[in-house]
């Protein structure tokens, strides 16, 4: 047990969390009606019951530290049922996006990704700087549409290579001092490390966790949809760049080719998930968060960056010239954005949730699926 | 009262009449003296009632026995003017067809057993003579904050003249002391400024109600109609008379001293709820340690409360009051924190808009927990430990102020008591005295407020923690001393608003005492009787039983302690009657000799293998509990015969005697619940009939008589049901034993 917690008045966490769209936690009067309904939750030490008074409480380093914000599926059952509106599941849902910021290293990327702008800001500025010192600036002249004309490979990979490499550094450390400070806080484990991962890693392919969600179980497709895209466009993202360098396939893949084949379903399966889950959002909250959610941005963001890269290869396919080589700058600000500002933004869920159901299972406070 | 002639009426509506051969009736009755006896087959109509009114007028008829239906039902259709006529129920329907079989030997005998104990105690009743005199209708109020004030103006408002004192030089009371109010008004969430000024204002300009402030209640002497009081106004004595007193004296913090486990006294930072008030209204809230702003104040709830060691009870305030505070916090810092450390969070009624609303602050941090110690830090913050039951874990908070919710604990309390070991009934030390009979204790009763020349004690006598004892659900504001009323946080903690109400009702309750006094009427629970008891004082051997068991402090003594009547105090339940040895107190409509004629006009058989059991029964709980039986036709045994009293208090132990030697098999009390949830309406009535039935006990014994065969049971209203078991167990148990050796002599 870590030493006695001395706790001192941080009313501006508590408002920060009120402006990130949990302006309901303080409305929570402990019932732990919350806890009982949810599906997902242990029956040791329950969530989100000791998390609403956490967050009431102003509690930031416990919260960041705390597994169980993670355990949660945002099925909303509680917010469901709970009697006083305090929306459990969405104040959960703000207590991850700060756990991100909380834990995310360097610390002022997390405030970047606050403020959707400027962090477009900074990939616009880049690439203009790039295509400006290079003297690539202008749409190339004659010809058939070639983005590589435009922005060479060279500089793709370039660019992006090292903003993967910075995002997965920087990713890795964040998950790292997660994983210490929510192993000194929490329950002691019983079972190993790695067949609990390999245990974790089955569950996510199946969404079985999700599945037992009742208020908004629709939500399972379209998250399920959105994970197999981005997996689905990183290989087809490896397969391309295998043709550029060994078989030196230097210009477009036709359609008929099985890498196309993957690439195209994955966009598609992208737009349809991405679309369920705004969906889903529009039917359980309304539209009048969109201010103040983190959520509302990067769905918003995944969804653009889908319809970009469709759009880019729609233009090239149908000629429209004109547009084009605009089109593809947009796409390659959107992928960007979702590569560098992956470990701060919502994406990064996926670490910190693996570890935290890892950790779970590996304490023996799993719950039965 | 002249010639008595006995006129009995049986229904035969309601399966009366089908269920029992009524000649047979009409045969007990007139056996026993009923002069004119007729059937009528709807005697509650207007025709049936008009043969009584004509048998009234033509015959002379002036005693009614009426053998029907329950005396609780039909009141108004058998209501005769009770100066001039006694008028007797018996229950033939709800006691006897509506919870027997028909027409069976035992269901006769029940209901002809019953006409004879309605003509006997019919023929042994007189007609009462009300006592009726001039008397003072003024109210005197002891105390002047909010109850005291409002019973003030709610009494001037109905016509009473009052006399408001008020121990301070200033009326107010602590209501003066607060910076702001919770909320009294929809919709319940925002603080109030305090209004007590207007209510001072308004005290003062009504010509009906003459201020005495710095001034203390030296002595009250007299009964309603007719009290004498005689004030210490700063330091001069006067005189003022007035029919009844309320008493809305408040509260008191309880002492923080005995706190020091919280740091208080010790820490400067430590202070208590009433402190804080004072604090927030001097302005910005600073910590008195050093003056610097407080960022953090940590508010300690059930400090020293609900807590054997201290103060047991819930003062049921303090939740809102912290509440409160937590908002000077917030309104003096708007970066500060509040924490409030609860064991329950209590906020009763439309309080729950007022706790949402504390609640949504962002600063204000609620948290079930348990205290568990304070230790000053370095840069003079105040860590308080505590076990966060909601996070689960034990944690430090760091406070700039300490606030402990100390609890309120009635202004009666003597200086130095403690509220949680006290002596029982009367506030005081246990003193050793040397008797006649040897060395005894007593207690000595400290005199604090109202100093009453009453025999009993000089104060209100308590239940628990010294506060006033009442009827707590049924007869909140009536007291163990008739014509004085307690409202407000003197008798039981509350926030200014309910003690606003509760000085409207006991202000209402004095009048309506003073009215019926007026009129010789008795006060709640027999309201309007207008019987009291005599006293063939020639007889009495000064043993003072009356006095010493008496509920509600009647009877005072002379120096050789024959008991000295105050009739006006006395609500007619007949303990004195009970208690007194000598059998010298009785009713005109309720003696000793009427019950004992009662129960020897009974036909026992004496071949019977059954037992014959008298039930007495209390007429308020047993007695409707009886007919809800009969309604709900619960069948039960037939050996009980029911005699009804006014309260078992009444039990004399001579009837004991007279049962037995007729040949009774066993005798069932059947009574309120007593001791600290007690339901009598007497207060102590069914408590003295358990006291007095141990001693009688002892003697069965000793006469190699089973003390068993007389047993008191504590019935509910509500437990109609359990009547069954409850007889037919005793009736059981009585057949073990076997009959009454007495019977057949």
């Amino acid at each position: 047990m870590a030493e006695e917690t001395i706790i001192t008045p941080d009313l501006n966490f508590v408002r920060s969390l009120k402006g990130a769209g949990a302006e309901t936690l303080k409305k929570c009067y402990q019932c732990a009606t919350c806890s009982v309904v949810c599906p997902i939750s242990p029956d040791d030490k329950p969530f989100p019951r000791k998390e609403m008074v956490m967050a009431q409480w102003g509690m930031k380093q416990e919260l960041a530290a705390d597994p169980d914000v993670w355990l949660c599926h945002n099925c909303n059952d509680c917010s469901k049922y709970c009697p006083r509106g305090a929306r459990p599941g969405d104040v959960l849902s703000v207590m991850r996006q700060k756990a991100i910021e909380e834990n995310a290293v360097p610390g002022f990327m997390g405030k970047i990704v606050r403020n959707p702008f400027l962090a477009l800001l900074i990939p616009i500025i880049l690439f203009l700087a790039v295509l400006g010192s290079t003297g690539h600036l202008k749409a190339p002249g004659e010809g058939a549409i070639e983005y590589s004309n435009f922005m060479p490979v060279t500089y793709i990979e370039i660019i992006f290579m090292s903003a993967v490499g910075l995002a997965g550094i920087t990713y890795l450390v964040s998950l790292m001092k997660f994983w210490k400070t929510m192993g000194s806080n929490g329950a002691a484990t019983s079972k190993g490390f790695v067949p609990s991962l390999i245990a974790t890693l089955v569950e996510l392919i199946s969404h079985k966790r999700f599945a037992k969600c009742e208020a908004n179980g629709d939500r399972r497709i379209g998250h399920l949809l959105v994970l197999y895209a981005f997996i689905g466009l990183a290989i087809t993202t490896i397969w391309i760049t295998y043709y550029y360098y060994v078989p030196h396939i230097e210009t477009h893949i036709p359609l008929s080719d099985p890498m196309k084949w993957l690439g195209n379903g994955s966009a598609a399966a992208l737009i349809i998930g991405s679309l369920i889950l705004v969906a889903n959002r529009m039917k359980d909250k309304g539209i009048d968060t969109i201010s103040s959610s983190f959520d509302w941005t990067f769905l918003i963001m995944i969804v653009l960056l889908a319809i970009s890269g469709i759009a880019t290869e729609a233009v090239r396919l149908a000629g429209i010239k004109s547009i084009a080589y605009p089109v593809y700058f947009v796409h390659l600000v959107f992928v960007f954005y979702t590569i560098v500002y992956f470990p701060y933004s919502k994406l990064a869920h996926m670490g910190y949730r693996a570890l935290a159901i890892t950790y779970a299972k590996m304490a023996d406070r799993d719950v039965q699926l | 009262m002249s010639e008595s002639k006995l006129g009995l009426y049986i229904c035969t509506d309601c399966g009366i009449g089908d269920s029992l051969n009524v000649e047979d009736l009409q045969n007990a009755g007139k056996a026993k003296g009923a002069a004119v006896i007729k059937t009528n087959p709807f005697l509650c109509s207007q025709e049936g009632v008009q043969v009584i009114k004509d048998d009234i007028n033509n015959e002379g008829v002036n005693k009614i026995v009426i053998a029907a239906c329950s005396q609780r039902v039909n009141t108004d259709a058998f209501e005769f003017d009770p100066l001039k006529y006694v008028v007797e129920r018996v229950n033939l329907r709800e006691h006897v067809v509506w919870c027997q079989p028909p027409n069976t030997d035992e269901t006769q005998a029940m209901g002809e057993d019953y006409i004879r104990l309605g003509v006997v105690r019919a023929m042994k009743s007189e007609c009462p003579v009300p006592k009726i005199t001039d008397i003072n209708r003024d109210i005197l109020v002891v105390g002047g904050g909010v109850t005291g004030l409002t019973a003030a103006l709610e009494a001037a408002k109905a016509g009473s003249k009052v006399i408001l004192t008020e121990k301070q030089a200033e009326l107010g009371g602590w209501a003066r002391k607060m910076h702001k109010v919770t909320p009294t008004k929809p919709p319940f969430t925002e603080l109030e400024k305090p209004v007590i000024g207007n209510k001072i204002d308004e005290v003062n300009a009504n010509d009906n109600i003459k201020v005495y402030t710095g001034t203390t209640i030296k002595s009250i002497a007299g009964e309603p109609g007719m009290y004498k009081a005689t004030l210490d106004v700063n330091g001069s004595e006067e005189t003022v008379e007035m029919g009844a007193v309320i008493l809305a004296t408040g509260w008191q913090p309880y002492d923080a001293a005995k706190l020091d486990n919280y740091g208080y006294g010790k820490i400067k930072n430590v202070i208590t709820n009433v402190e804080m008030e004072e604090l927030a209204a001097k302005g910005k809230l600073v910590r008195p340690s050093d003056g610097k702003d407080a960022k953090s104040v940590v508010f300690i709830q059930c400090a020293g409360q609900r807590d054997d060691k201290h103060v047991p009870y819930c003062s049921s305030v303090c939740c809102n009051v912290s509440l409160k505070q937590a908002m000077y916090v917030r309104e003096s810092n708007p970066d500060a924190g509040a924490y409030i450390i609860y064991k329950d969070m209590r906020t009763p009624g439309l309080y729950e808009n007022f706790y949402k609303a504390a609640q949504d602050d962002e600063g204000i941090f609620l948290a079930k927990g348990e205290f568990l110690g304070v230790e000053e830090a370095g840069d003079g913050s105040v860590l308080v430990e505590v076990d966060n039951q909601l996070l689960g874990k034990k944690v430090k908070i760091q406070a700039d102020i300490v606030v402990l919710a100390t609890g309120m604990v009635t202004s009666l309390m003597p200086e130095g008591f403690d509220v949680n070991n006290l002596t029982p009934e009367y506030v005081g030390n246990i003193v050793r005295k040397e008797t006649q009979d040897g060395v005894i204790e007593e207690i000595e009763a400290v005199p604090t407020t109202l100093n009453l020349a009453y025999r009993q004690g000089p104060e209100m006598p308590h239940l628990n923690y010294g506060f006033p004892d009442s009827h707590f659900i049924c007869f909140p504001y009536e007291t163990r001393r008739t014509g004085i009323y307690a409202a407000g946080a003197v008798r039981h903690p509350m926030d200014s608003v309910q003690s606003a109400a509760d000085a409207a009702g006991a202000a209402l309750k004095a009048i309506q005492c003073l009215e019926l006094t007026a009129q010789g009427k008795a006060v709640h629970p027999r309201s309007g009787d207008q019987t009291f008891p005599e006293f063939r004082l020639e007889s009495c051997t000064q043993c003072r039983r009356c006095t010493v068991e008496c509920p509600f402090g009647v009877l005072d003594e002379d120096e050789k302690g024959t008991p000295k009547e105050h009739p006006y105090r006395c609500r007619r339940c007949g303990t004195c009657m009970g208690a007194c040895p000598q059998r010298i107190i009785n009713f005109k409509n309720y003696s000793i000799d009427m019950i004992s004629s009662m129960m020897k006009s009974v036909e026992i058989d004496d071949e019977s293998e059954e037992p014959f059991i008298i039930g007495l029964i209390c007429e308020n709980d047993a007695y409707p509990a009886l007919d809800m039986a009969g309604q709900n036709r619960i069948q039960y045994s037939p050996n009980f015969r029911f005699i009804t009293l006014r309260c078992l208090g009444g039990t004399n132990l001579v009837w004991v005697a007279d049962a037995l030697s007729k040949g009774v098999d066993g005798i069932l009390l059947i009574g309120c619940k007593y001791g600290d949830d007690y339901q009598c309406h007497f207060v102590k009535g069914s408590q003295m009939a358990n006291e007095r039935l141990g001693k009688v006990q002892e003697t069965l014994d000793r006469l190699m008589l089973e003390s068993d065969r007389i047993q008191q049971v504590q019935l509910g209203i509500n437990e109609w049901d359990k009547l069954p078991e409850i007889l037919n167990e005793f009736s059981d148990e009585l057949k073990d034993l076997g009959p009454n050796p007495y019977k057949g002599f």
